[in-house]
């Protein structure tokens, strides 16, 4: 070998190490092992995939009924079959023999039938466009049988949603990859393998869900285009807006727009964390752009300094509670924060003496934006929904089915209008999230909602 | 003319392989030649090769082809008792299995070393009744380097010694073993074990032809698994013809056995059956155990008096390590060795007696099974290029015979006949295009 010809050979051979996925992989895959994921910490074992770190929490532990690759195919770890028959407009789902949760008592279709009740009662768009096709959901010959109002042939693709789970009917057992063995408030929970799960037990004994940053994490969420050194990045395609709302209908113009001015002080004083969101879903697909005007920070405080104000914010976005609060003494105006469990949101909604509340939606990218907007006005708009929406809703409907994208999108925009007119939602922020694993972990995938899907993840050993 | 160039150049090529080995064969047979006249005047002399040492430029593998082309020469000598002793060749000498020694009346020492341009061979002949040096002889031979590099090809010389595929076919995926056992009408019959099921096939001319199958019966607790693996054991007992069928998604494994041509179950084991054995004169299941849901055995291999309905009564076990794969070699029913692959991928070697041997190699691989007690079949453990490789344990050592590159993943190794042939199933997966496929191969021995 010549020395001219070294120097192509070395990164040509080094391309072809890279190159090779197997390289480090011995043919019998390793079992054991734990990963360190670093997520917000949860409420409860409940579920609620209100954010990004939820949906990712909740995933470890309940199982979904159907898997949305990102390639766009559907697979299930819950059922060797499931068929549509077209003129019984009907949906057969036959789960696999000697199914079990994680405490060993056997996983059936009555749990299945149960799960997918609960899902359909839940207040989320999902649920609500599936509760719309589904005449009746039964148990014949323990196949569970799911018999729609009309002609649905996507009807898999409505029970790809997160959120429809399989539910154990005690709060001990799981369906999902992991089950809690250990929770240390504050700073870390253990997951441990369920050796019953549905799709073949994890490679990985525990997965250790850190609350800090130690140990360093070897699976994390952080803005885009970092850490390129030590890690793979995954863009989840899913992004965090945050919404202000008003809401009862007593609260002045001015009120509203001085807390919302503050409120972006606050994303600013504290290194822009948060992009702007000027749009009621994302800047980049929405029809019309939301300018809401800001006061100074002297007419902000004049205004507010003889409110009393409380306001809520939803527990997905606890991650700011410590900054939001020093913020807001700092400014010496009477507001007062009180983050409240997404879960319980919905029993306070009731009460007059809630005015001001921090909500936030996660949203994946690919997902078309006219069901952004339904998610928003059906989810968001509490007690201030009424009729006007319900037809714009219809008319949205309509429009969709048109296969006119000029119709959609003016329909889009006039609920947009509509929302932001009527002043009980005002878009404040977004943010995008990647994924990140550390480069000694390989063979991650993530799903079409970003989640990570750890089942074949195990670290590199030979 | 252009017809000449072609015909020449053939020659040349066919010349150079008929010349190939010229130098070394003629240094095997210069030793040959010696030793028949040094051994002419007595009879049935017990000789071995009981050292062997490289200085020369060829590799362990030309050293090893060599001593074979001595032995297999020798072997031919009638007054000549030949008793092969070497056990592996690794970094310029042999390892020889000297436990026999005492029974010898010869011992031959060999040395290949470098002479310039040649390659010399040093042969000392030792008298173990004399207790001393009988003759002292030194060859050399040029050995070219073409010839050479035949020589360290990784491909015996002698088909007797090597293992080829025999038989490919396509199969269900999840195919976790296969048997056979001879059926009542004399013809073998083959058992494919698939986790819910065995299919029964026999041989017609060089294909397999399906001859029936039964459903197997899961119960909880059940473990789904990612790799399903499972074993498979036929036998015939007292009790007639026995199957025992379990895998990594169950605890243990079912027992049935053959009545009025239907298979009925007979009990339940807490293990996984790899052997039928006889030890102190009473029939035993030997097996190990799964973690359950995962790809390996528990640190354990038990021991079950068998008798019908199967259950677990007298059961009793002995400590190993916990292992990727287990295979027990046997002779004439008796334990002789346990033979695993760790954890680490590492082969270990355990005796009879469940002592961990000291590795004569340090080898590698992912899956094994040992033909009685004689050949044992193992897979490499990287994924890149797997491949199977043949031993012969005879000696109770780890020599290597052949290796065969295998076109995708080996993911069990099972020991078999195919027709007349005696060697090894491999279940290989392959994958393209996002496709998946398991070929079934079988390797044999082509002298047998």
């Amino acid at each position: 070998m010549n020395r001219k010809q070294f120097p192509i050979l070395l990164p040509a051979l080094l391309l072809a190490l890279l190159a090779s996925p197997g390289l480090r992989s011995a043919i019998k895959p390793h079992y054991g092992g734990e990963i360190v994921i670093r997520l917000n910490e949860p409420s409860s074992f409940h579920l609620n995939t209100a954010n990004y770190s939820n949906l990712i929490f909740y995933s470890l532990i309940h199982e979904s009924f159907f898997y949305l690759k990102k390639d766009g195919v559907i697979t299930s770890n819950l059922f060797q079959e499931y068929r549509y028959d077209t003129a019984a407009r009907t949906l057969f789902l036959t789960l696999r023999d000697n199914l079990s949760f994680s405490n060993g008592k056997p996983l059936t279709a009555r749990n299945i039938q149960v799960s997918l009740k609960v899902f359909m009662t839940s207040d989320l768009f999902a649920a609500s466009r599936l509760s719309k096709v589904v005449k009746n959901i039964r148990i014949i010959d323990g196949r569970v049988v799911i018999e729609l109002l009309a002609d649905q042939p996507d009807i898999l693709s409505l029970l790809t949603a997160p959120e429809l789970v399989v539910l154990a009917e005690n709060e001990q057992s799981f369906s999902g990859l992991f089950f809690p063995q250990e929770w240390e408030k504050g700073q870390h929970m253990i997951l441990r393998a369920n050796p019953y799960y549905a799709g073949g037990r994890p490679y990985l004994d525990r997965v250790r869900v850190t609350f800090t940053d130690r140990p360093a994490p070897d699976l994390f969420l952080s803005a885009p285009g970092q850490f390129r050194d030590q890690c793979l990045e995954f863009s989840s395609g899913i992004y965090q807006n945050v919404y202000l709302c008003f809401l009862q209908p007593d609260i002045g113009q001015n009120t509203k727009i001085a807390l919302f001015s503050l409120l972006k002080r606050f994303n600013e004083a504290t290194g822009g964390r948060f992009r702007d969101l000027n749009s009621l879903t994302s800047d980049d697909e929405s029809p019309i752009a939301i300018r809401i005007r800001q006061f100074s920070p002297q007419k902000t405080a004049s205004i507010l300094k003889t409110s009393e104000i409380k306001l809520y914010a939803l527990s997905s976005l606890s991650s700011m509670e410590k900054d939001l609060s020093a913020f807001l003494r700092d400014t010496r105006l009477k507001i007062e924060t009180q983050f409240i469990d997404n879960s319980e949101f919905t029993s306070f909604l009731d009460s007059a003496a809630i005015k001001y509340v921090l909500i936030d939606k996660i949203f994946q990218k690919k997902s078309p934006a006219e069901e952004k907007i339904s998610r928003i006005v059906k989810e968001s708009s509490f007690n201030r929904f009424n009729a006007h929406y319900l037809r714009m809703l219809s008319e949205l409907d309509e429009a969709r089915f048109s296969n006119s994208q000029a119709l959609l999108t003016e329909q889009i925009a006039r609920i947009s209008e509509a929302v932001v007119n009527d002043g009980f939602i005002f878009p404040l922020f977004q943010k995008s999230y990647s994924l990140y694993i550390r480069t000694s972990w390989p063979a991650l995938e993530i799903d079409y909602f970003g989640r990570p899907l750890l089942q074949k993840v195990s670290q590199a050993h030979d | 003319m252009k017809k000449a160039i072609g015909s020449l150049l053939l020659f040349v090529i066919l010349a150079a392989g008929a010349w190939s080995q010229q130098g070394a064969e003629a240094l095997v047979l210069e030793c040959t030649g010696f030793l028949r006249a040094f051994f002419k005047d007595r009879f049935d002399v017990r000789v071995a090769v009981v050292s062997l040492e490289n200085r020369s430029e060829l590799g362990d593998l030309a050293m090893q082809k060599l001593y074979q082309m001595l032995l297999s020469r020798l072997e031919a000598e009638k007054n000549i008792r030949l008793v092969d002793l070497l056990v592996d060749v690794s970094a310029g000498s042999g390892r020889f299995n000297l436990s026999q020694a005492h029974d010898l009346d010869f011992l031959l020492d060999l040395k290949l070393v470098q002479n310039k341009s040649k390659a010399g061979l040093g042969l000392t002949v030792f008298s173990r009744l004399q207790d001393r040096i009988v003759a002292v002889k030194y060859f050399e031979q040029a050995i070219s380097r073409g010839e050479m590099d035949l020589l360290q090809a990784k491909h015996f010389a002698f088909s007797a010694m090597g293992f080829s595929k025999l038989l490919e076919f396509e199969s269900k995926r999840d195919l976790m073993d296969i048997q056979s056992i001879a059926g009542d009408d004399g013809q073998t019959q083959y058992y494919f074990y698939y986790p819910d099921e065995i299919i029964i096939y026999t041989a017609r001319e060089t294909r397999l032809e399906k001859h029936s199958q039964f459903k197997l019966k899961q119960t909880r607790p059940f473990f789904p698994v990612l790799h399903p693996e499972g074993r498979l054991l036929l036998f015939r007992s007292d009790q007639g013809l026995v199957l025992t069928a379990g895998g990594n998604f169950s605890p243990g494994a079912q027992v049935l056995t053959l009545g009025d041509g239907q298979w009925q179950e007979a009990g339940k084991v807490d293990f996984v059956p790899l052997r039928f054995l006889t030890l102190n004169q009473q029939p035993y299941l030997v097996g190990a155990r799964y973690e359950e849901g995962r790809n390996f055995f528990k640190d354990r291999i038990y021991f079950l008096p068998f008798s019908t309905p199967a259950g677990s009564d007298g059961l009793q076990h002995r400590r190993i390590c916990p292992a990727m794969a287990i295979d027990i070699s046997s002779a004439s029913g008796q334990l002789q060795a346990v033979h695993v692959i760790d954890r680490e991928y590492a082969y270990r070697l355990y005796s009879a007696d469940f002592e961990e041997m000291k590795p004569l190699t340090e080898k590698k691989g992912a899956s094994l099974a040992a033909l009685n007690g004689e050949w044992l079949a193992m897979s490499d453990h990287s994924r890149t290029s797997d491949q199977l490789f043949f031993y012969d344990i005879r000696d109770g050592g780890l020599r290597p015979v052949y290796s065969g590159k295998v076109a995708g993943e080996v993911r069990f190794i099972a020991a078999g006949n195919w027709r007349d042939s005696r060697g090894f199933w491999a279940g290989v997966r392959q994958q393209e295009d996002g496709m998946e496929r398991l070929l079934v191969q079988f390797w044999g021995k082509g002298d047998e």
